[in-house]
């Protein structure tokens, strides 16, 4: 994609997560109010009176007609609101868990870069060879096996039982360990798959063999006239894999009880905190875009022929 | 090309081998399935002498191009060699493709199909040139660029070296894999198909710059595959005539297509559009059909009409009527604008200022595509197919059987699916369509350019029986004059964007 | 011999290349592992009856009971799979959780699927305007997490499963979208629609033999993953205590209540992590090997013009 349409979609982006918010907003029922309270006071101070006081105080029932674009202009000059739950701002609250997730879905990203696509290109290279079926079949064991099993699994094997790494927590190095391998091995599994399938698919092409055909040794044939075709696909799809980077960011957060931006947000679901749900949803939609827009520039270093 | 300059590593040539001048041979090279007994390509022995070209011909599927690639070791893994080459006093059993790799490049020559397709898209063209040179021929940096720059110039594509491939024609394309295949310093060159899919008059250019570069180069060898009977003709030297698998003649190509003795040659040869008779395809005078479709009524008319697609404008002030029972012949390069004539004149292109005026109702207004397999639905039987069409408009199918009786299609060919018959059987069928509903008018593009010259001929003969017999208007596109000049009643040519009469018909 | 030639013509090994519905053994054992967990799920219930809410707390984590016949003629309410620990039969959570995910998943992928197919072949016939927005509209729906949208779904809807389905659904048609908006572009501009065009063929038959024996296999893979997708989600919304509230059964939930007495009863744990893991296996076995790589092949596709 170009970049005007990269910022449209910017811009389609802030515009949909602003109106799933509005609508988060004003669906809140009545009992919001109560969970909130909840949320503050703790369940054994709940009573009415705290309710009521935390939905005056929230402006919670009052909505107009306008007040949906209002709401835009809040988000357009960057005013994110303060969290129902904590009362801090939502941007202090992000920015904090915002370099948390980070550190754990870049050591993720490292570690199944390491694994992934050198393993598929060495499959792709020998298509049918039993490095290739091997892979195959773990690579379809992985994908049918969702994130929340695979630390389960994790967990219970390498912490409960083995106790070699602790379970939940932060801070520490070894930390890193569980959450990220978890979420690398669910990476790994596509990237190699994909990795083998295009090194597979460029093999086959006929500048592949006129390149042997030219004298070229094998090695030589893979760096000049192998790798950057396979690099190309994979790089997009990684800028698309951003998203799923994501989602198991959110779900392995939860689990690690690691204190990112994925464990706010279902913190921030649960307790109905729109502002804190709003914020992280535009982070994280923002933050796709800008990826792929580094990966449109990227991908024309990589194939100047021009995007169609 | 300075390749007579070079040394290569690899030559020992046994001195007292130049008097007998052979430079590579091969005993016995045969082709088959991996465990089957089946032959696909039954024993063959070659000589290849220097400075003498050998050609290889026969029809698609004939078998031609597996000798080439059992030569070369470039066999898909499912099919297995047996033979040996004889290559500088040394033998390379053909069952083993990997004692040729180290061949490639220094010894072995390839020139591929389809260049476009075998050059790396994302890389210069100087540089994939310059690479052979430097990693093969094993030169330093600066000298591999020069030499790369100098072969590119020798060959009149120096314009081109800082070019993505994308960026070629189908000729310059092929001269930069020629000068990319040729830099390793090879003196044997294997080329399977150099002219496929280019234009006529790239073909004689093609022709040339191998007998040139064959001229120029001590000790070189040429063998050349192709089904391009003018190709063959222009190379010279011997030439072997493959069929099903089998050799069935050879001898030095001028007297073998001056005068073949194998009835199949002969029929290749006589397939060629230069060697069709003269009136075969013309209307007799008198016979003029004398029924209600007489000739002489206009079906369609174009004025003033410019076709443009998006902000280009493709062609300006077309002026053309087509009476029925007129064949009009296009000519032109490829991308000149032809097919869009095409879509302009059928209704499918608006046009850009003036107007096209059809005499006759909208479904008497048919094309003919250049690959009929996309042209059918994928995954209903021809029978079905026909039997869709007739139903639809109310046919009447009685004339069926005779009708494909006359255009030779079995009937057991109804059952099969467009993907399972052959592509002439299948561009029969699409004018069998067209006959069903006698259209008025057909737009040809390109109707036989992927077949073999003899299915052509018979496809061309079919078609022109229909125009006769339907009083059907026809306009023919083709890039292949010879072949327009022996079936068109006018030819017409596509020149810097208008469209001009040919002056000798 | 000269039949084996003849056989090596283009046109042949075309035809033999040409994607087509045949089902590997793969798909096979795919397609029967998922069939078998969805006739567990609809006769589950109607084999073994039981209620999977019916608390008996003396029974908590214990193994299977035997199924008997009282004396009345009755049949006794058993639990095949033991317990769970609120001395829940585990079967008839399991088949109730099977059940519910299976018709979420189903009616998402449908939902995504019609939706998704019938807006691409829209954008991709009619170009101009609408293309561009339903891209524009596709492409940034891409940008935000699945598990987020349906979250923000749940918070807007009152049901959990219907906000599940919704919410799925909002996520899922986007990748039938591109599919079917890439794959009518190609096809609508091929010469056999042009000439089925001009032979007088209508809309409908050239959506039945063009458009749709190109796009069935490419589909059917896209809702076998689709609906793994769905399941995953689902499970993994209840994994995290934000998906189908308590008490109602479902898998992820199941799990998550059942690890902290995984050491007394690792068997109560496995079951619906078995069961879980070999719905989505199945399902993608049945979806083949090319299964995710359709996005990444658009990928492809758009770098080699």
């Amino acid at each position: 994609m170009n970049l005007p349409s990269r910022l449209l979609q910017l811009l389609m982006v802030v515009l949909m997560v602003g109106g799933a918010s509005y609508l988060m907003m004003q669906s809140l029922p009545g009992d919001a109010a109560w969970r909130i309270a909840a949320g503050r006071y703790g369940y054994d101070a709940l009573d009415a009176a705290a309710a009521a006081s935390v939905r005056a105080e929230l402006g919670l029932e009052a909505q107009g007609g306008l007040h949906f674009l209002y709401w835009l202009g809040d988000i357009l000059r960057l005013e994110l609101g303060t969290s129902l739950i904590s009362g801090e701002s939502v941007w202090v609250e992000i920015r904090h868990q915002l370099g948390n997730s980070l550190s754990l879905a870049g050591a993720a990203l490292g570690i199944s870069l390491l694994i992934g696509p050198p393993l598929g290109l060495l499959a792709g290279l020998r298509a049918g060879g039993w490095l290739d079926r091997s892979l195959l079949a773990v690579c379809s064991l992985l994908r049918a096996t969702p994130q929340f099993l695979l630390a389960l699994v994790l967990i219970l094997l390498i912490s409960v039982e083995m106790g070699l790494l602790p379970a939940a927590g932060h801070g520490e190095p070894q930390h890193f360990i569980l959450p990220a391998m978890t979420l690398a091995l669910g990476l790994a599994a596509v990237s190699a798959r994909l990795a083998r399938d295009a090194m597979a698919a460029v093999t086959q092409t006929a500048f592949h063999d006129f390149a042997r055909w030219k004298g070229l040794s094998n090695a030589q044939t893979f760096w000049r006239h192998g790798l950057r075709h396979v690099a190309l696909p994979l790089v997009t799809y990684l800028g698309l894999q951003f998203v799923t980077l994501v989602e198991g960011v959110v779900v392995i957060e939860s689990i690690f009880g690691w204190p990112g931006i994925g464990h706010a947000l279902v913190h921030a679901i649960f307790s109905r905190d729109v502002p804190m749900v709003q914020g992280t949803a535009l982070v994280l939609g923002v933050g796709f875009v800008l990826i792929n827009l580094l990966v449109d520039l990227l991908g024309r270093q990589l194939d100047p022929r021009g995007v169609k | 090309m300075n390749v007579a300059t070079m040394t290569t590593p690899a030559s020992h040539t046994r001195p007292g081998a130049t008097a007998d001048d052979v430079v590579l041979s091969a005993e016995d090279v045969s082709v088959r399935v991996r465990g089957a007994q089946t032959m696909l390509l039954e024993p063959v022995s070659l000589a290849l002498k220097a400075g003498e070209p050998l050609v290889v011909i026969g029809e698609t599927g004939s078998g031609k191009s597996l000798l080439a690639q059992a030569l070369l070791g470039t066999l898909p893994s499912e099919l297995v060699a047996s033979g040996s080459l004889w290559l500088d006093g040394e033998q390379y059993p053909l069952h083993t493709p990997e004692n040729r790799r180290p061949l490639w490049g220094r010894r072995l020559a390839v020139l591929p199909q389809e260049p476009w397709l075998a050059l790396d898209p994302l890389m210069k063209v100087i540089r994939q040139v310059g690479e052979a040179y430097r990693l093969v021929a094993g030169r330093s940096a600066q000298a591999s660029h020069a030499a790369a720059r100098s072969d590119l110039e020798q060959l009149g594509v120096a314009a081109a070296s800082e070019q993505l491939p994308g960026k070629l024609s189908g000729g310059m394309a092929q001269r930069v894999a020629f000068a990319a295949a040729r830099a390793g310093g090879a003196p044997l060159l294997i080329a399977d198909e150099p002219t496929k899919g280019l234009d006529a008059a790239r073909v004689s250019e093609i022709g040339e710059l191998l007998l040139k570069s064959l001229a120029e180069t001590p000790r070189a060898g040429l063998m050349v595959i192709t089904h391009d009977m003018a190709l063959a003709h222009q190379i010279g030297g011997r030439l072997m005539v493959v069929r099903r698998g089998q050799v069935i003649e050879q001898g030095a190509t001028r007297d073998v297509l001056a005068a073949p003795t194998h009835a199949y040659t002969r029929r290749l040869v006589n397939a060629a559009p230069q060697a069709w008779p003269e009136a075969a395809f013309k209307p007799a005078a008198d016979s003029a059909s004398g029924d209600g479709k007489a000739a002489g009524e206009t079906i369609i008319r174009a004025e003033n009409l410019t076709i443009a697609r998006g902000d280009t404008t493709l062609l300006r002030d077309v002026e053309l009527s087509v009476k029925s029972g007129e064949i009009i012949g296009v000519q032109g390069a490829s991308g000149c604008g032809k097919s869009s004539l095409g879509d302009a004149l059928l209704g499918l292109l608006p046009p850009h200022s003036g107007r096209v005026v059809q005499h006759a109702e909208r479904l008497e207004y048919q094309k003919l595509y250049q690959d009929p397999v996309a042209t059918f639905p994928p995954r209903r039987t021809l029978g079905r197919l026909l039997k869709d069409l007739s139903a639809r408009h109310r046919l009447d199918d009685s004339q069926l059987p005779q009708l494909m009786e006359q255009l030779s299609l079995a009937p057991e060919l109804l059952s099969r699916l467009p993907g399972q018959v052959s592509g002439g059987e299948l561009q029969r069928f699409a004018l069998l369509r067209l006959m069903l509903i006698k259209p008025r008018f057909v737009f040809a593009d390109e109707p036989t350019s992927r077949l073999d010259p003899l299915v052509q001929q018979e496809v061309i003969a079919c078609m022109v029986k229909m125009v006769r017999e339907q009083g059907t208007a026809l306009v023919l596109v083709s890039h292949d004059a010879a072949l327009l000049r022996k079936v068109a009643d006018r030819v017409l040519v596509v020149e810097e964007g208008r469209l001009k009469a040919c002056q000798e018909i | 011999m000269n039949q084996v030639v003849e056989g090596l013509a283009p046109q042949r090994v075309e035809a033999v290349r040409r994607p087509r519905l045949d089902w590997p053994l793969r798909r096979v054992i795919g397609a029967a592992m998922v069939a078998s967990l969805v006739l567990l799920a609809l006769l589950g219930n109607l084999v073994i009856p039981g209620d999977p809410l019916e608390q008996h707390l003396y029974r908590a984590l214990q193994g299977a009971d035997a199924v008997g016949v009282s004396d009345a003629g009755e049949v006794i309410t058993s639990a095949p799979l033991g317990y769970d620990h609120l001395g829940r039969s585990l079967y008839h959570r399991l088949v109730a959780a099977l059940g519910l995910s299976l018709s979420i998943a189903a009616g998402a992928v449908i939902l995504a699927a019609f939706s998704g197919i019938s807006l691409g072949l829209l954008a991709a016939g009619r170009g101009g305007w609408a293309e561009r927005l339903l891209s524009l509209v596709a492409d940034s729906l891409l940008a935000l997490p699945g598990l987020l949208l349906v979250l923000m779904v749940s918070v807007i809807l009152p049901s959990t499963p219907l906000a599940l389905w919704l919410g799925l659904s909002l996520v899922l048609w986007v990748e039938f979208f591109r599919l079917a908006r890439a794959t009518g572009r190609s096809v609508l501009a091929s010469p056999g629609v042009e000439a089925s065009r001009l032979l007088g063929f209508g809309a409908w038959y050239r959506f039945r033999h063009h458009l749709w024996p190109e796009m069935a296999p490419v589909m059917m893979t896209a809702m076998a993953f689709g609906m793994a997708n769905a399941l995953m989600a689902i499970a993994a919304l209840g994994f995290v205590h934000v998906g189908i509230p308590e008490p109602t059964p479902e898998l992820g939930t199941m799990m998550v209540e059942l690890l902290p007495y995984w050491r007394e009863a690792p068997f109560a744990l496995l079951t619906p992590v078995l069961v879980t893991f070999l719905l989505l296996l199945g399902l993608l076995l049945m979806s083949g090997s090319k299964a995710r790589t359709s996005t990444a092949a658009d990928t492809l596709e758009g770098a080699r013009p």
